[in-house]
């Protein structure tokens, strides 16, 4: 007994010391006084560098989720990264320096994800890095990037506070979900003239649970009525429950569907079964394989807002689908894809801005004054205070087993 | 006189496990952030998540697969003892309001995540002790959930699956290994006292172990909670290391990833975790390069994402059919050497100094009576 009280009395001593060794080394470490919203951009470490000898290989680095269950998106991002630095390549690089692509798996995990940050500066010296479809992984990389000062722009990730929370070196290639919702709401709105809503949300995920607020918020101001409001769970196989409630309830001029992509067709089969007539409507989680369970019935009166039409006939999305089907013999999975294309070529046109003075710095300045950048899935603009492009959203209508394009809705 | 052991010479153990292990450390500690220094905070993390598991699945025989919900209640917990006030205030306005206002310094919050987890692991292991074998598993598994879906849903404590952002990145390389020795002692000690050895009895034969005046239930109860304790100091390192959290962070496969650290290094043993956790992180990253597509002869191999998991999975698979016991077995020869005064007393003996020579002499005699005893053993297995 005497042996464990001299024990405990030696750990209580050492803690005692420690948390006094912590006091005294705290002054530094504290983190920095946060600003009055509630986020804590800390600011970056202004990593200027040297700038790039003549003819030195400009290092991209890319994280993307390659293997685990992001991988459905992340995958063809990383495809579509690789071959836009493929094909500038080809045009002989930017500014006389030629790109070095590396990239690390981040098998769909945080950790992983912040060391392969932490390489991709230290080791590999990547000035700027691409990549990441979730908020969940691009807190996790956007801090190791923003304590070293690199910026980092994310391809597929929706969730607008990545900026705000990460810091001033974090951009995002995608819109926010805010801005995905409310032109959902206008459009369902004005052109399809509804004036009564449905709200079915997945409340499991972040993605869903924001993006049905935001429809909420817009279409009520808008002057629309939300009607009912139902919940559901991701991978739920069985809505009769909802449908009933709904059903029962009367039918609404438009069901905001907000679910994940592997639950869209079983959704539009049990409510279009069992009798739902009213069109549905979703954003860009729908832009997936609608027709999967559902088979023709996602046919009828389905909408998906999402980041850019395959039928759109502009030569930049036309060009784009000719190209990623020569690479890789099919053509783009899914709207990653595009968006991870679309995130090289802003990395790149920030690298050109800097002409002969390429640091992380300066790309981290150009990126932030980037104007009307014509890309896959519509014109991207920075600007100091809003890392988040405000871009067109797509209207498209399910037809024929294709999104068909209807309207930019803004 | 038989060949010297490795294990009979304490001065080479000493330079073998404290010196080098320690110049690593201060070289690593001096030098900027990069990717070796996040690689050994990343080995310190998952060594003392390893060593907690250890408790409960090699030294008390229950095999719990819920380490990740209690990692995610100390990370949560510490958090709100060292995130700033107004970053609380905003995004988790449900905590009390002594929560939201205390700043404490880390070590202290490390020991509150510790203790909240330990508290959570009593609460359940009521019901869950009870279970043996393949429901115990099945039963912590569920905890992972239950914890998940609480985080996911209690909006006004953790933000929801939006996560907790803003912590301080407070886990560099001393905070992180000086928590992990200190916690290693307490484990060594735990397990080598009377109530150790009674775990050991309680996993080796219960029945047997019962009759000798072991309480079984308080065994399970109390080593459930040492376990979940250090697990949630762990959880706690975990989330100043990656300064942002959510549910994502501690899902099944953090929980897989720390048994399989357990099972590579050797679950009967608290050292096995160093082996285990420099394995698992060293040689993914190595084969990174590998999944790359790197040039070899003169040759670009092609991009194999996915690579390094099939081989880690390959090696597991091998390991379990040639070393069950994993890479340390039973022995405890690491922390021997730290927390064993023998070691240190050896320092000043002029005989102990002198068996270094005679160590690297014996290497030849040694070889050759491996190989003796391992045909020894094969003519027995031939022989009816």
């Amino acid at each position: 007994m005497t042996k464990l009280t001299k024990i405990l009395a030696l750990v209580l001593a050492l803690v005692l010391a420690l948390s006094l060794a912590a006091c005294g080394a705290g002054g530094g470490n504290e983190p920095a006084p946060a600003p009055d919203d509630g986020s804590a951009p800390e600011q970056a470490a202004e990593n200027t560098g040297t700038p790039l000898a003549e003819g030195e290989d400009i290092v991209v680095g890319g994280i993307f989720n390659v293997t685990g269950f992001q991988s459905p998106i992340d995958a063809p991002a990383q495809q579509a990264f690789a071959l836009a630095i493929k094909q500038i390549n080809e045009n002989g690089g930017i500014n006389g320096h030629m790109l070095k692509y590396v990239t690390y798996d981040g098998q769909t995990d945080q950790t992983v994800c912040a060391n392969n940050a932490t390489q991709l500066i230290n080791t590999d010296g990547a000035i700027v890095i691409g990549g990441l479809s979730d908020s969940d992984y691009a807190y996790a990389a956007g801090a190791v990037a923003q304590a070293a000062g690199i910026p980092i722009v994310f391809s597929g990730a929706t969730t607008p506070d990545i900026p705000e929370v990460n810091g001033n070196c974090s951009f995002m290639t995608a819109f926010g979900d805010n801005v995905c919702a409310e032109a959902a709401a206008s459009y369902a709105y004005e052109e399809l003239g509804a004036r009564t809503a449905y709200v079915m949300i997945d409340n499991a995920m972040s993605y869903t649970t924001n993006l049905a607020q935001y429809f909420i918020d817009k279409f009520e101001e808008l002057g629309g009525e939300i009607v009912l409001t139902d919940y559901s769970t991701t991978g739920d196989l069985d809505y009769s429950a909802q449908v009933q409630r709904y059903l029962a309830n009367g039918e609404a001029d438009i069901m905001f569907m907000s679910t994940g992509p592997d639950d869209a067709s079983t959704v539009i089969q049990q409510f279009r079964q069992a009798g739902a007539t009213a069109p549905m409507m979703s954003g860009d989680g729908w832009d997936s394989d609608l027709w999967g369970v559902a088979g023709d019935l996602a046919n009828q009166d389905v909408y998906v807002a999402t980041h850019y039409a395959t039928s759109d006939d502009s030569p930049i999305v036309q060009n784009f689908i000719a190209d990623y089907t020569e690479e890789y013999g099919y053509p783009p999975e899914n709207a990653f894809a595009a968006l991870g294309y679309d995130c090289m070529m802003v990395i790149a046109k920030a690298i050109e801005m800097c002409g002969d003075d390429i640091t992380p710095a300066n790309i981290r300045d150009n990126l932030e004054h980037i104007q009307g950048l014509e890309c896959v899935t519509g014109t991207i603009s920075y600007t100091p205070d809003n890392h988040v492009p405000a871009k067109t959203v797509v209207i498209t209508q399910a037809v024929d087993g294709a999104l068909s394009f209807l309207k930019n809705q803004a | 006189m038989s060949p010297l052991k490795f294990k009979d010479v304490p001065v080479l153990r000493f330079i073998a496990f404290i010196v080098i292990p320690l110049v690593i450390l201060i070289l690593a500690a001096g030098a900027p952030k990069s990717y070796i220094t996040s690689l050994i905070v990343t080995i310190g993390m998952y060594s003392l998540l390893c060593a907690s598991l250890n408790l409960v699945n090699g030294f008390s025989g229950m095999f719990s697969m819920g380490h990740a919900a209690f990692m995610c209640i100390g990370a949560y917990m510490t958090s709100f003892f060292t995130v700033a006030p107004n970053v609380l205030a905003a995004h988790c306005p449900g905590l009390p309001n002594f929560m939201i206002h205390t700043s404490l310094p880390y070590p202290i919050a490390l020991i509150l995540g510790g203790l909240a987890a330990a508290v959570v692991s009593l609460v359940i292991a009521f019901p869950v002790v009870r279970t043996k074998g393949h429901y115990l598993s099945v039963a912590t598994l569920a905890l992972i959930v239950i914890v998940g879906a609480v985080v996911d849903n209690e909006e006004q404590f953790t933000y929801g699956s939006r996560g907790l952002t803003g912590i301080p990145a407070q886990s560099t390389v001393w905070p992180v290994w000086i928590v992990l020795i200190v916690c290693l002692f307490i484990m060594y000690r735990l397990v080598h006292s009377a109530y150790g050895r009674g775990l050991k009895a309680m996993r080796d034969d219960p029945t047997a172990a019962q009759t000798l005046g072991i309480n079984l239930v308080s065994k399970k109860l109390s080593i459930f909670a040492f376990s979940a304790f250090f697990a949630g100091v762990g959880g706690g390192l975990y989330a100043h290391y990656l300064t942002t959290i959510s549910s994502a962070a501690f899902s099944f496969t953090r929980s897989f990833a720390i048994v399989e650290i357990s099972i590579i290094g050797g679950m009967g043993s608290l050292s096995g975790s160093f082996l285990g956790a420099i394995f698992y992180t060293i040689v993914p990253s190595l084969l990174q390069n590998l999944e790359n597509g790197m040039v070899l002869f003169g040759t670009r191999l092609p991009q194999l994402f996915g690579l390094a998991n099939i081989i880690m999975a390959a090696f597991i698979i091998i390991l379990i059919i040639f070393r069950r016991q994993g890479l340390m077995g039973n022995s405890e020869i690491i922390l021997d050497t730290y927390f064993r005064k023998s070691t240190y007393t050896a320092l000043f003996k002029k005989g102990e100094w002198a068996k270094i020579p005679r160590y690297f002499a014996d290497i030849p005699v040694r070889i050759s009576a491996w190989s003796a005893s391992r045909k020894k053993l094969r003519m027995e297995k031939k022989a009816p």
